[in-house]
């Protein structure tokens, strides 16, 4: 307690104020507990959720390889000859299930980057043979849409220090978004290197996104409002995985795009490893 | 250990909560009541009722009445299975 005369605290005054501060830590350790209990319980639902990862990864996958190991098995006429009629459907079951493994898959690698689970396997890794391997990989399927296909990439040193098979995956699920948004025109994939940054673009004449849609585009399972009427298996991981790699690059992704019906720029850009 | 002696650890820890360590040290000036050095048990030299009603009022000299149900609210689960004359007066 305060001697001096000029600022003694009386003894009333003094339990007083011991008591609303009692009070005030009282409240502080009810909302301590509370924290604490949800807590717990945000525990109990990781586990459950690991616990359900782990259940899609041995059980949904396990299922997809096997009925895709059956499927391929009718098609090289493992059971007999077969009309083409079963052809056509053992092809579309195989299809499926492979649609099936992709998803379970992505959901699987999002949820391990998120834990911080993968080992990040870093070394310099030059994002031209990266670009032009995954481009010639969609071509294919760009010309069975009809789309066309641009690529600018300009003499330059494109190195990078990072994981070739996660940059692998960005490029891949950047090009593949601009192919499932995209019914008609073009897609123009670039690189280009700017003060000692690798700036990596997907540009597309797609659905476009909206401001609203922009911000939740790259969370967890985030998708545009008309993304499901043009893409029924979009999952909502796709991007926030190329998010999680990319930051764990020590890079930045974004989007640029003036509206629905107006096309979709993605960039990643990357600091580039100086000779 | 017999319920009794579970009640002064369950309300010193749970003023310990409130108020951080100050709460053993407060304990510790109640006369009667000794802590092990552990602070997790305690034995009664004298009378646990008497003890246990001069450790609650320990914390309502100090605290007020707010204190005094923080002790209460700690034991009801001990309590609910004593019979009504084992029970300190001050956490009936």
């Amino acid at each position: 307690m305060i001697t001096d005369d000029k600022n003694s605290i009386a003894p009333e005054e003094y339990k007083r104020v011991t008591e609303a501060m009692y009070k005030q830590n009282l409240e502080l350790a009810r909302l301590y507990k509370e924290v604490d209990s949800l807590n717990k319980d945000l525990q109990q639902l990781i586990q459950q959720r690991e616990s359900l990862e782990h259940l899609i990864t041995h059980k949904v996958k396990g299922s997809f390889t096997h009925t895709k190991y059956i499927f391929s098995e009718i098609l090289q006429g493992s059971y007999g000859a077969i009309t083409p009629e079963l052809k056509r459907m053992a092809e579309l079951g195989l299809d499926s299930d492979e649609m099936g493994v992709r998803t379970v898959d992505l959901i699987l690698n999002a949820s391990n980057l998120q834990k911080g689970t993968v080992k990040y396997d870093i070394k310099p890794v030059d994002m031209k043979l990266i670009v032009l391997e995954e481009v010639n990989h969609k071509k294919d399927l760009m010309d069975s849409k009809g789309l066309k296909l641009e690529t600018e990439i300009k003499d330059e040193n494109y190195l990078v220090n990072g994981d070739i098979f996660w940059l692998k995956e960005v490029v891949n699920n950047l090009i593949e978004n601009s192919l499932n948004y995209t019914k008609e025109g073009k897609i123009t994939v670039s690189l280009y290197k700017k003060n000692k940054k690798i700036l990596f673009s997907v540009k597309d004449t797609g659905i476009g996104i909206s401001p609203e849609d922009k911000n939740n585009l790259f969370t967890e399972g985030g998708r545009g409002k008309e993304s499901v009427k043009t893409n029924v298996n979009s999952t909502g991981y796709g991007l926030y995985s190329v998010k999680l790699i990319v930051e764990a690059h020590h890079g930045r992704v974004w989007v640029e795009s003036e509206g629905p019906g107006k096309g979709a720029d993605f960039f990643v850009e990357l600091d580039a490893i100086e000779n | 250990m017999d319920t009794i002696l579970k009640i002064p650890i369950r309300i010193i820890k749970e003023q310990e909560l409130v108020i951080g360590p100050l709460a053993w040290d407060e304990a510790g000036k109640v006369s009667g009541l000794v802590i092990s050095q552990k602070h997790d048990s305690v034995s009664f030299s004298g009378d646990s009722k008497d003890i246990i009603n001069r450790l609650v009022a320990q914390y309502e000299r100090l605290f007020g009445k707010a204190s005094r149900a923080v002790c209460h609210d700690a034991v009801q689960d001990l309590i609910v299975n004593m019979s009504p004359e084992e029970i300190p007066s001050s956490l009936k």
